[in-house]
């Protein structure tokens, strides 16, 4: 079994996040990258239907540097070679181009019988891009999956699909197919001394949109359907009553306030 | 034209289809839109008749016995189909298990955009810019759509409120004929109820919950400790159960229990949307985070932004005081 494993390099989730100038994204300069948590679980669910099934897990990223660490800890954690979507005409790609590249590089790479994805990224948090992918490559689909199982023909899936209200929809897919993995699927593992070791002597491809015969118009910026206007904090509507001073004062103020004025004790 | 993907389940419209409907009557009166709810299904008279008694101006219906589940590659096919007829200015789903399922691979059947998530809305000149929330809800980006109409948007749960929808309408319903190519690549073998377990906490007075910010396993006992101190149950977000520090049956959330105890204590929780459906019903809900801007204190009443590790042991302090006085 061929499984691609797309993971998408996110700042780290403890970083503090300050809005660029032009107001379009986050100053991203000095953050430290990782894999955005979901593509993690979904790296893991590859590795383990490797283990089960044989064949070979390929993960995939696209961006610069950051994209080449999250590529190497995914080596360093078992898969077998690493694509990386490396050029400057990729960069301000929304779902649907990120979709049109990743497609393109896997159609190169000569498809697959299964891509795993995270259900969502820590970033844009749309959980798009996968199921784009699919309808790209015309290959089947499944979202916020939590079981993936392969029939005995080696030919299509059981999915497990967690649905709203804690209800399981068990669903029969035929390879090749996209998956979208839900957090808490797995236990991710953590790359040994050995894994890092040995990941340094695995093959690492660096393709660009030239290599992937994307016009200039079809990745990046220039590919995305949507431009972005503005990003921005929040505004804060509620009428949160905010308690202060020393953490003994704030708790007996709180228990004064939920007794007195909230009477919920 | 606006388009209104209804969602249902068996008998029954689903929430989201309410707040699908708000977000439609907004657009609406902005843009000059009329608004068509879209409903397939194999039995759709009940539920198209429910629908036409709102503030819209027609009921479409698509109807054949292999739509009585939902199935993405079929709900792709037949969407495909109407959309390309009738060329709607917008397509409104919902940011569902659903909606999220075959969004996507409409808008790229169709190679039109798609804004993922949308929690608000705004009128710049006549072009739609939609607001949606990124970096787990710490921020929001407004984007504007590209080309040329049809465009798609998805509304997260709980984004538009659904008691806010007009009634009073007598919508056309009209049907769509339904043809069907091939088979469906995706079956459906079942859907079953996961093990709901011992916490059920829907009928809970009081609920402690407690989150990511507790940073380890072992620490989550100073949620049991107040939890016992204070007489309630406790609760958990998502993440604490995906670290399998508690078992799934304590998630509260989207994907796991909607609870509206009369209080319910969020701790160290920073409140994705995801937790924020399944608690903000609570009558009254208090927050305790050091970060300020996490998005809890959002729906919260009374906040502490301070450290857990020192206001919880406080508060335990205090009522495990009060009850022996």
């Amino acid at each position: 079994m061929k499984i691609i494993s797309c993971v998408k390099p996110v700042p780290d989730p403890a970083s503090r996040l300050v809005i660029n100038e032009e107001k379009t994204w986050i100053k991203d300069q000095d953050l430290t990258f990782v894999a955005s948590e979901a593509d993690n679980y979904a790296l893991e669910e590859a590795l383990r239907l490797k283990e089960k099934h044989g064949g070979e897990v390929v993960v995939v990223s696209m961006g610069g540097e950051q994209a080449a660490r999250v590529l190497r800890s995914g080596l360093a954690m078992g898969a077998d070679r690493a694509i990386h979507l490396f050029d400057p005409k990729f960069k301000g790609s929304d779902e649907f181009a990120t979709a049109t590249t990743l497609a393109k590089a896997i159609e190169k790479d000569g498809g697959a019988d299964l891509i795993l994805a995270g259900v969502q990224s820590d970033d844009l948090g749309t959980g798009m891009t996968g199921t784009m992918t699919a309808e790209f490559l015309g290959y089947a689909h499944a979202t916020v999956v939590v079981g993936v199982e392969a029939n005995p023909d080696a030919k299509s899936l059981r999915v497990r699909r967690e649905l709203e209200g804690g209800i399981i929809e068990m669903v029969e897919l035929p390879m090749p197919a996209t998956l979208t993995i839900q957090f808490g699927i797995n236990q991710p593992r953590y790359a040994s001394l050995k894994g890092i070791m040995a990941a340094k002597k695995k093959e690492f491809k660096i393709w660009s949109a030239a290599d992937l015969g994307l016009a200039d118009n079809a990745t990046g910026k220039a590919g995305a359907m949507y431009e972005v206007k503005q990003v921005l904090i929040p505004e804060r509507k509620s009428k949160v009553e905010i308690i202060t001073g020393s953490p003994e004062e704030a708790a007996a103020t709180l228990v004064e306030k939920l007794r007195k004025e909230a009477k919920v004790l | 034209m606006i388009f209104v993907i209804a969602e249902h389940k068996e008998t029954k419209l689903k929430p989201i289809t309410s707040e699908l409907l708000v977000f439609a009557q907004r657009l609406s009166r902005d843009f000059g839109q009329p608004i068509t709810a879209v409903m397939l299904g194999s039995n759709t008279a009940a539920l198209a008749g429910e629908l036409k008694t709102k503030k819209i101006d027609r009921v479409l219906t698509a109807e054949h016995e292999e739509l009585t589940d939902y199935n993405p590659d079929r709900y792709v096919e037949i969407l495909k189909a109407i959309i390309e007829k009738e060329t709607p200015f917008l397509v409104l789903i919902g940011h569902t298990t659903q909606g999220m399922d075959f969004a996507p691979r409409l808008a790229v059947a169709l190679r039109r955009p798609l804004i993922a998530g949308c929690v608000e809305y705004e009128k710049e000149g006549d072009r739609l810019v939609l607001t949606r929330q990124i970096f787990n809800a710490k921020l929001n980006m407004k984007t504007a759509l590209r080309g040329e109409p049809p465009y798609f948007a998805t509304a997260l749960p709980g984004a538009f409120a659904a008691d806010e929808i007009e009634s009073g309408g007598n919508a056309d319903v009209i049907s769509f004929p339904v043809v069907l190519k091939g088979a469906a690549r995706r079956k459906i073998l079942e859907r079953v109820e996961a093990q709901k377990g011992k916490a059920d906490l829907s009928s809970a007075p009081i609920i402690v919950s407690g989150g990511r910010g507790l940073k380890e396993k072992q620490n989550f006992s100073l949620i049991f400790e107040l939890a016992e101190a204070i007489g309630g149950s406790v609760g958990a977000s998502r993440p604490v159960v995906d670290s399998e520090w508690l078992p799934r049956e304590y998630q509260i959330g989207s994907s796991g229990q909607t609870v509206s105890p009369k209080l319910y204590l969020a701790i160290g929780i920073s409140g994705a949307i995801q937790h924020l459906v399944g608690m903000q019903g609570s009558r009254c809900i208090v927050a305790i985070n050091k970060d300020a801007e996490a998005p809890i204190f959002k729906v919260a009443h009374y906040g502490i932004v301070d450290d857990l590790f020192k206001v919880v042991p406080a508060l335990t302090k205090i009522f495990k005081d009060l009850k022996r006085a």
